[in-house]
């Protein structure tokens, strides 16, 4: 079959052996003793707790109820006592209220689950609603409430669903074993929500270095109408769901817009194995597949509940093998460092990676020299080396000119620049300038707006 | 327990800018080779002089300005390898010793050292070492490769062209220390190519380009155009020129695209220089005019960026 | 009268270090670079616009009210413009070979921004006293400018100052230095330097007052 793929990008060839030592390790099923579950878990409003300390909770309760359209419930992954709803301090968002369950490992799952029946016969209306009740966020990483993906505005056209099982970044595996061992689920997901959108297309996107995760999947999509495996030619970043579009498609996303715009919805094949289980077995979101692995002595595939601490999925891996230098949630492209061990996981949370000491040094700037590796690595097509000129200066007006709005800080440029120099740390930082300024001149336009009204 | 917090990436590919500069000089190895065999040890000492001054200068600027020394970063041997390639075997002393101070004095450093100088380092040295010594930087001696037969003086062959095709091939011709010998030029481009320092963009569109406009100048005045296009880009500096000066990261276009341009209008000024011009040489001043014009290139040439094409192109 | 002569002294100090036209105020940079391929054309050249400056900003400073605003600048050209072709006539008369070596640069003094720059700002401001010390700094500034400049492109280009064999035979005269490149390369490289001088006697001078306050 006839490889797909998009423009510039890079491969990690050197970096290609670290998802070696957990691609081949099945998925444990992972229980602690408590779990932290912080209710700001998906993009937009956080969820209001709606259990008090010393309260029994059953898994799937709803512990936290969803605030608006931008917002989904969230469930007791465990079983047991609250022990503790206190705000926590969480991955520079500042503080999230969070909810504390002491296991009683009775593993008692709430008594009212409400099953739709087969994929086949499911009413179509009801499909969105349970996704929603059932808590379900994007699970690739960016947790963006996936109710709301599905919910079209007047007059969009959506003809094809694209599952990434892309998974491009270094290190997860969490993915690639989830198709492997769950790949009926993941299709099963996948038809729910093309009966529901009332779409023909499905396409599952794997890239070409998981051979035998293409074959599980074609085996699951055999015979199922609409449904087809697209075999990707590895690069990074082919799991970017603009670069994914455009790699299985060939469309674009326009800038600013979304995927929808291009009339494709993707979803992540752990989103479709949750959107699944919430329709065949009326389960709620409580559990994810997360791979723990770098400086861990049995690096491994877990199936944890969601709110489950770092330091106990590294016991569960048999602890540190190497004194840690710096950890973070996410492959090593995009991952997100965290401060201590005793962060809890969430729902997005698709891998531990633990680096050495000698693996975490931070790397000097030197000069740029113009070599042109990040113009070449950077898939939007930007000059990444004059979008720094500008964000180290403060001229965020100029980074703003240079389309510093589109990076999507993949770190492709970051990655690749011989010089070491911080390019994707300055862009996120002129973007969240940049928006800030966006929205105080909304709301100061609102504002004085509002003042001639009166 | 103490983690390190940072912002992503987490992971850098191996390649530094120290490494590519040793990329660089691996590759200037064979170069430099058969130059010191083919002219023994005047172009031997040419080289350590002007490599040692490249450094000292470059580490006593850097040690007066108060910046960071970074001299391990090889760059400022490069520039002074590049220049001494560019000499005559028979070249004074003082004269790589004035080149390469030029070089990294004038027109590196003050312009704000590596990545920020806008002309290609060598290459300016070289122009102005040409226009200040003419004599000593066109009096080129005919490569004795140890054979014990007296250095004799000969006219540059371009200007005579009297040499075969083979012998400029081979490097048995008076030239440059660095650009006798083609083979090792040659050799040159493939570490550079394997090692994926530089593209094929600028070192083929800039030969291609020398041979297309030598072609079409010498359509009218010579008898034989195809074999007067061979000779142009194997004589002089021409190879030399594209593989490892007119590569410069610093003064060349970012884009392929950019680069295609820059090599091609390095390769028109060569011919125009060649043929129609008062010097017999024209790669020194082709380079650093495109030089010049890269900024414009970068600012210029349009980039395709994600998201923003037509909306009648969609499939 | 002893304050006056300072003011003076200051007006003459002014014009040579402080406003030097040639590196602080970068003005008349065409003959600068053009005629300083050797230092006697550098003093021939500063002795000219300097006799000129002096004539013209007292003859200046003597009008300054009767002419009327608007055509100032055509007055001050006619004043200039005689004193120019007096110089240019009594060169041609007495050093015939500097001025065949200084040519065109002579007339072109006329347009000379310097002399038009302070007939403008400061013999049309000022008493004629004040004005004549003002031409006389200025165009020792410009002179001294031209000289150095003269001295040290002939130096490196040719191997001697004023006419005198310096470095001896064996020394290899840098070409580029007295072509019109070397011009603009050496000018830069002075230009610099003057201003890192100064910039460095500043600082210290503001330590001082520091340590002082």
């Amino acid at each position: 079959m006839l490889k797909k793929t998009f423009k510039r990008g890079i491969h990690p060839k050197q970096h290609r052996g670290s998802k070696r030592p957990t691609q081949d390790a099945p998925i444990e099923n992972y229980v602690s003793d408590s779990v932290v579950i912080h209710m700001a878990m998906n993009i937009g409003t956080p969820a209001t707790p709606c259990v008090k300390k010393g309260d029994q909770v059953k898994i799937g309760q709803v512990i936290g109820t969803a605030n608006g359209f931008m917002s989904v419930p969230v469930h007791a992954s465990i079983s047991g006592e609250v022990t503790a709803v206190e705000p926590i301090p969480y991955l520079g968002e500042g503080n999230v209220t969070a909810v504390t369950i002491k296991n009683d490992f009775y593993d008692t799952w709430v008594d009212d689950l409400k099953p739709l029946g087969s994929v086949e016969n499911v009413d179509p209306a009801l499909v969105i609603p349970a996704i929603r009740d059932a808590g379900i966020t994007g699970m690739g990483g960016a947790s963006f409430p996936t109710h709301v993906k599905l919910t079209f505005k007047e007059g969009a056209v959506c003809d094809t669903i694209i599952v990434n099982g892309a998974e491009c970044e270094t290190h997860l595996t969490a993915d690639h074993r989830l198709m492997l061992e769950n790949s009926v689920r993941i299709v099963d997901g996948l038809r729910a929500v093309m009966r529901a959108l009332n779409v023909e297309k499905g396409i599952i996107a794997i890239e070409d270095n998981k051979p035998d995760a293409i074959a599980a999947m074609e085996r699951a999509a055999f015979g199922r109408v609409g449904v087809r495996v697209q075999v990707l030619k590895a690069k990074y970043p082919q799991g970017g769901e603009k670069q994914l579009i455009t790699a299985v498609t060939g469309r674009q996303v326009p800038a600013g817009k979304l995927p929808i715009d291009a009339h494709v919805v993707v979803l992540n094949v752990g989103t479709c194995a949750a959107i699944a289980d919430a329709i065949i077995d009326g389960k709620p979101l409580v559990s994810r597949i997360c791979t723990v692995t770098g400086c861990v002595k049995e690096p491994k595939n877990l199936r944890i509940p969601i709110g489950t601490i770092v330091e106990d999925m590294i016991g569960a891996c048999g602890g540190f093998s190497e004194e840690p230098g710096k950890i973070f949630f996410g492959g090593a492209m995009t991952g997100i460092a965290i401060p201590n061990i005793q962060t809890p996981t969430a729902k997005s949370t698709n891998g531990v990676v633990v680096f050495n000491e000698k693996d975490a040094k931070s790397l000097d700037e030197s000069a740029c020299i113009r070599c042109g590796r990040c113009v070449a690595a950077c898939p939007v097509g930007l000059n990444p080396y004059k979008i720094k000129v500008a964000a180290d200066a403060s001229d965020f007006a100029a980074a703003e000119k240079l389309h510093v709005m589109d990076c999507m800080l993949c770190g492709s440029c970051a990655y690749m620049c011989p010089a070491r120099r911080w390019l994707t740390p300055s862009f996120r930082f002129a973007k969240d300038k940049i928006t800030a300024e966006r929205r105080a001149a909304a709301r100061k336009a609102a504002a004085e707006k509002g003042g001639n009204d009166k | 327990m103490n983690l390190r917090i940072s912002t992503a990436p987490h992971i850098h590919h191996p390649v530094t800018t120290k490494r590519l500069m040793i990329y660089v000089l691996l590759a200037l190895l064979p170069a430099t080779g058969v130059g010191i065999y083919a002219f023994g040890l005047p172009a031997l000492l040419l080289i350590a002089i002007s490599c040692l001054t490249a450094v000292l200068c470059e580490l006593i600027w850097q040690k007066a300005a108060k910046k960071p020394v970074r001299i391990s970063d090889c760059s400022a041997l490069v520039t002074g390898l590049i220049l001494a390639l560019n000499l005559p075997a028979n070249a004074p002393w003082w004269l790589a010793v004035i080149g390469s101070a030029f070089a990294i004095l004038l027109v590196k450093q003050l312009f704000g050292g590596l990545g920020d100088n806008f002309l290609n380092p060598a290459m300016a040295a070289r122009a102005v070492l040409l226009a200040s010594w003419p004599v000593h930087m066109t009096r080129y001696v005919a490569p004795t490769f140890f054979s014990g037969v007296d250095a004799v003086t000969a006219a540059t062959p371009l200007s005579t062209k009297s040499a075969e095709l083979m012998d400029l091939f081979l490097g048995t011709i008076p030239g440059c220390i660095g650009e006798v010998s083609k083979v090792a030029i040659l050799v040159g481009l493939l570490i550079l190519l394997f090692t994926r320092t530089v593209t094929w963009h600028i070192p083929f569109t800039m030969v291609a380009s020398v041979f297309v406009f030598s072609f079409l100048f010498g359509l009218g005045n010579e008898e034989e155009p195809l074999m007067f296009a061979l000779y142009s880009i194997l004589s002089g500096g021409v190879l030399f020129g594209a593989v490892f000066m007119a590569t410069d990261y610093v003064t060349t276009p970012m884009t392929p695209v950019g680069q295609m341009i820059y090599a091609a209008g390095i390769g028109l000024i060569v011919a125009v220089i060649r043929n129609f011009g008062a010097y017999p040489e024209g790669v020194t001043y082709g380079i650093l005019l495109m030089n010049i014009a890269t900024p414009l290139i970068d600012r210029f040439l349009p980039r395709k960026i994600y998201g923003y094409q037509k909306e009648g192109k969609k499939a | 009268m002893s304050e006056e002569r300072m003011s003076l002294g200051k007006v003459i100090k002014n014009g040579i270090i402080t406003e030097n036209p040639t590196f602080r105020l970068v003005l008349g940079t065409c003959p600068t670079l053009a005629v300083t391929t050797s230092a006697i054309n550098g003093l021939g050249m500063g002795a000219a616009a300097t006799f000129v400056l002096i004539c013209s900003n007292l003859v200046i400073s003597l009008l300054r009210n009767f002419i009327p605003d608007k055509v100032r600048i055509p007055a001050f050209i006619v004043v200039i413009c005689t004193f120019v072709t007096m110089v240019q006539l009594l060169m041609q008369a007495f050093v015939p070979s500097l001025y065949d070596a200084l040519g065109i640069f002579i007339p072109l003094i006329v347009v000379n921004c310097i002399i038009l720059a302070r007939a403008e700002a400061f013999a049309s401001k000022n008493g004629p006293v004040a004005s004549a010390c003002d031409g006389l700094g200025m165009g020792m500034g410009f002179t001294i400018a031209l000289v150095i400049m003269g001295a040290i492109r002939e130096l490196i280009g040719n191997g001697s100052v004023f006419g005198m064999n310096v470095l001896g035979n064996s020394y290899e005269p840098m070409l580029l230095i007295v072509l019109a490149s070397g011009g603009f390369l050496s000018y830069g490289l002075l230009l610099g330097i003057f201003n890192l001088i100064v910039k460095k006697s500043e600082e210290k001078r503001k330590r001082k007052e520091a340590e002082a306050a």
